[in-house]
């Protein structure tokens, strides 16, 4: 926010905009057992309140037990966890145990920012050629055969933050997933698309009469889905907690059915693995302060990165997705990719450069040598030694208790369903999250023994004047920094409601090996603007209006001290959030 | 009733065609076997479309990037319609490269008198410009067509159809292609 503008005005728009029906109010008052009916038109800017504590997610049954936990006096980590169990349920083909994520956490009392790092881990038996060598069938390998599976993080990650900063336990945190997948809901519009999406993928990997499919055929919107294995699975974890998972009988299952389908996955690698909690990579933008998940996330470094060559530019004068706007921000995040492609990888093995990649002068150098009147058709990576100075889709939650502690949490298994394989009798979907690692061997994100594939994730909690304002996080692959960017500057260049930022249409650029890649955006994008832009040289391709291709954010307004807490969630996917 | 259709032969005639067209498609089977199966827009159905295939115990074969030489002792065309920026991307393709590969195989089909059975599979969320496009292009070569009726709301497949003289088959759900498929076929 400018600190010239008078609060106000933005305080005013908002109370109109809350009051004059641009928005509608959800009670958070006894929410009904069922999900709520979305409004008439779920493009509509809404905006969910509350004024002790909030959840917002990509589903409205995971929103309810989040909520649920803060009302019964769990903290934002219990509340988290709970969700993020319940999205295992409710989303399964977007992350779950058989996946992994990062947590980004703010504790109100010491203004302190924690980090859970529980990204998969390559087995110990990867090496750098293992998909190179399959040749044409590379991709297939990558995304649908055992040896797509990376270590899952996720029970780890979820019981490493609630031991250190939760107050109820696994077993708490997993009731309401257990009774979701137990008892089932209708499958939403969004379920169904995805469950054809991936059809081919499923079909090929799970086995007769999964319940990831209906009599073998995709579900179709209305369809009632159930998941008593998963049930189940939730139920040994809360009984024996996690170690039944990494070292017990779910643990052999994982690496039976891993196995089965060529893989590499061991018990060892699975016993071997730990979450841990790391520090937050941190950054600026303008009079911002903000926290993020580091390395392997590299989603919130190039976010930072994409904010620093912005703040050289008058975004504000060019308008907002007007030609000049676009044309920018795309050629920045072409330069980023070549970046990413040179310089990451996992920081316990590799040196990130991480400060010389978010120096003000690398972004002014960025910023200049983009010229305003044309692409200019080659991305270099900048040129730095590899000196250490540290050490993808996916769904995404926030969540703020009535202490003003706040956890932003992204996790994914890689594509929609991962690979489809599921262990027998669990429930659950094994990630291919093996496919974030670089195809090429030379490259530092190539696979190798126990690395963390690099990550596009980038939870984060923006500050002003040392206070939270803003949470934020997105899944959608390689395209989360450059939406999150876009939220971040809707709000703070273009005054815009959470709800609007997060509403408004995107667009996404990127490069491979130096070499532009055609400009995505939402066909809610003027002509006049398209037009424009393949005049500048620009390869456009215009894709849905509201298109999940560009993410499903999340996020939570905190506005005044915590005296109006506002969220708000894409329609792209099923977004959903309640407040008290 | 001869009488009546000698006066007013055309009015009786587009009156009774939906019946005529359902009556044609529950006594004669239109297809012969083996049917070669495509995507026109690198579609995920084409997938469904195989499995319905298989279940219906057909002769097929299923090629995504169906070319003309693919048609080679194939004795139907199975267009399973629809873009997706996914599939597309998947295959290397973009929308315009997918329609020229979509409009050779087409008019190889039409050399060889090799008739086409158009799938829409995905319902209404599987609208859009670009599918739209795709579809009043290629829809039109059909000898029949069959659709999940949500992706039928504004009428679009009836109008191409009645305007074509295409039998049309509605049904609720994709895995309910199943019966009309294997009716298609002798």
């Amino acid at each position: 926010m400018n600190p010239k503008d008078k609060p106000s005005s933005l305080a005013l728009s908002l109370a109109i905009e809350l009051l004059v029906g641009f928005s509608f109010l959800v009670s958070c008052q006894n929410q009904p057992r069922v999900s709520p009916p979305p409004p008439v038109d779920r493009h509509t800017p809404v905006h969910y309140i509350g004024r002790h504590g909030l959840v917002v997610a990509a589903n409205p049954l995971a929103v309810e037990a989040g909520l649920d936990m803060l009302k019964s006096g769990g903290n934002a980590v219990d509340a988290a966890v709970a969700t993020a169990f319940a999205l295992n349920a409710a989303e399964p083909f977007a992350s779950g145990i058989g996946g992994g994520g990062f947590m980004v956490l703010y504790l109100a009392k010491s203004r302190q920012v924690a980090v859970i790092d529980y990204r998969e881990k390559a087995p110990a038996g990867a090496w750098p050629t293992m998909f190179k060598e399959k040749g044409e069938a590379e991709d297939h390998w990558r995304t649908a055969t055992g040896l797509a599976v990376a270590v899952p993080g996720a029970p780890a990650g979820w019981a490493l933050a609630l031991r250190r900063y939760g107050t109820r336990s696994l077993a708490q945190a997993a009731q309401r997933a257990i009774q979701i997948a137990e008892q089932g809901f209708p499958v939403s519009q969004t379920f169904s698309d995805i469950n054809k999406d991936e059809y081919e993928r499923l079909a090929l990997n799970l086995e007769e009469g999964s319940c990831y499919l209906k009599d073998g055929f995709p579900y179709e919107p209305g369809e009632d889905y159930r998941n008593p294995d998963l049930a189940r699975t939730f139920r040994v974890l809360a009984e024996k907690g996690i170690e039944e998972f990494y070292r017990g009988d779910i643990a052999r299952r994982i690496v039976a059915a891993v196995q089965a389908k060529q893989g590499i996955l061991t018990l060892e690698d699975l016993a071997a693995y730990e979450a841990e909690e790391v520090s937050p990579l941190r950054g600026t933008y303008k009079n911002f302060a903000l926290v993020t998940a580091p390395p392997p996330a590299s989603g919130g470094l190039h976010l930072l990165q994409l904010l620093r060559i912005a703040e050289n530019w008058p975004l504000r004068g060019w308008g907002h997705n007007s030609s000049l706007y676009i044309h920018h921000l795309s050629e920045a995040l072409r330069f980023i990719f070549a970046d990413r492609e040179r310089y990451l990888g996992d920081p316990h093995f590799i040196a990130v450069p991480v400060e010389k990649l978010l120096s003000r002068e690398y972004a002014a150098s960025i910023a200049s040598a983009i010229r305003p009147d044309r692409a200019l058709g080659s991305y270099p990576p900048g040129e730095f030694d590899n000196e250490s100075d540290r050490r993808s889709n996916t769904t995404h939650l926030c969540v703020i208790d009535r202490e003003g502690n706040i956890v932003s949490l992204t996790q994914s298994i890689n594509d929609f369903f991962g690979t489809g394989i599921v262990p027998e009798g669990t429930g659950f979907l094994l990630n291919n999250q093996m496919a974030d690692f670089s195809s090429s061997p030379d490259s530092l994100n190539a696979p190798a023994p126990g690395h963390r594939p690099v990550s596009s994730m980038a939870p984060l909690i923006l500050f002003r004047d040392g206070k939270p304002f803003l949470v934020l996080g997105s899944p959608g692959g390689t395209r989360i920094f450059s939406s999150l960017a876009q939220i971040i500057l809707n709000i703070t260049e273009f005054r815009m409601s959470l709800d609007e930022a997060i509403e408004a249409p995107r667009f996404f650029s990127y490069s491979v090996g130096g070499q532009p890649r055609p400009i995505a955006l939402e066909s809610r994008i003027a002509e006049a603007t398209v037009a424009e832009l393949r005049r500048l040289g620009h390869e456009v391709r215009v894709r849905e209006a509201y298109d999940k291709y560009f993410g499903g954010a999340q996020g939570i307004l905190v506005w005044r001290d915590r005296k109006i807490i506002l969220g708000a969630a894409d329609s792209r996917r099923d977004g959903w959030g309640a407040g008290y | 009733m001869k009488k009546l259709l000698n006066a007013f032969p055309i009015p009786i005639l587009l009156t009774l065609s939906p019946i005529l067209i359902h009556a044609t498609m529950e006594e004669t089977s239109l297809f012969e076997q083996p049917l070669l199966i495509t995507s026109a827009g690198q579609n995920a159905e084409v997938q469904l479309a195989a499995v319905l295939a298989k279940r219906a115990g057909l002769n097929y074969r299923l090629e995504k990037l169906a070319t003309g030489v693919d048609l080679e002792n194939m004795k139907t065309l199975g267009l399973v319609l629809g873009a997706s920026m996914k599939g597309l991307g998947a295959a290397g393709l973009d929308i315009d490269k997918e329609r020229e590969r979509v409009r050779g195989l087409t008019a190889e089909a039409g050399k060889k008198g090799i008739p086409i059975l158009c799938l829409h599979l995905g319902g209404e969320s599987r609208r859009g410009q670009q599918t739209d496009d795709l579809m009043a292009e290629f829809l039109p070569l059909a000898k029949m067509a069959i659709v999940v009726k949500s992706g039928n709301a504004d009428g679009f497949f009836t109008r191409i159809c009645r305007e074509k003289n295409i039998p049309l088959v509605e049904v609720e759900k994709a895995a309910e292609a199943l019966e009309p498929l294997r009716k298609a076929f002798r």
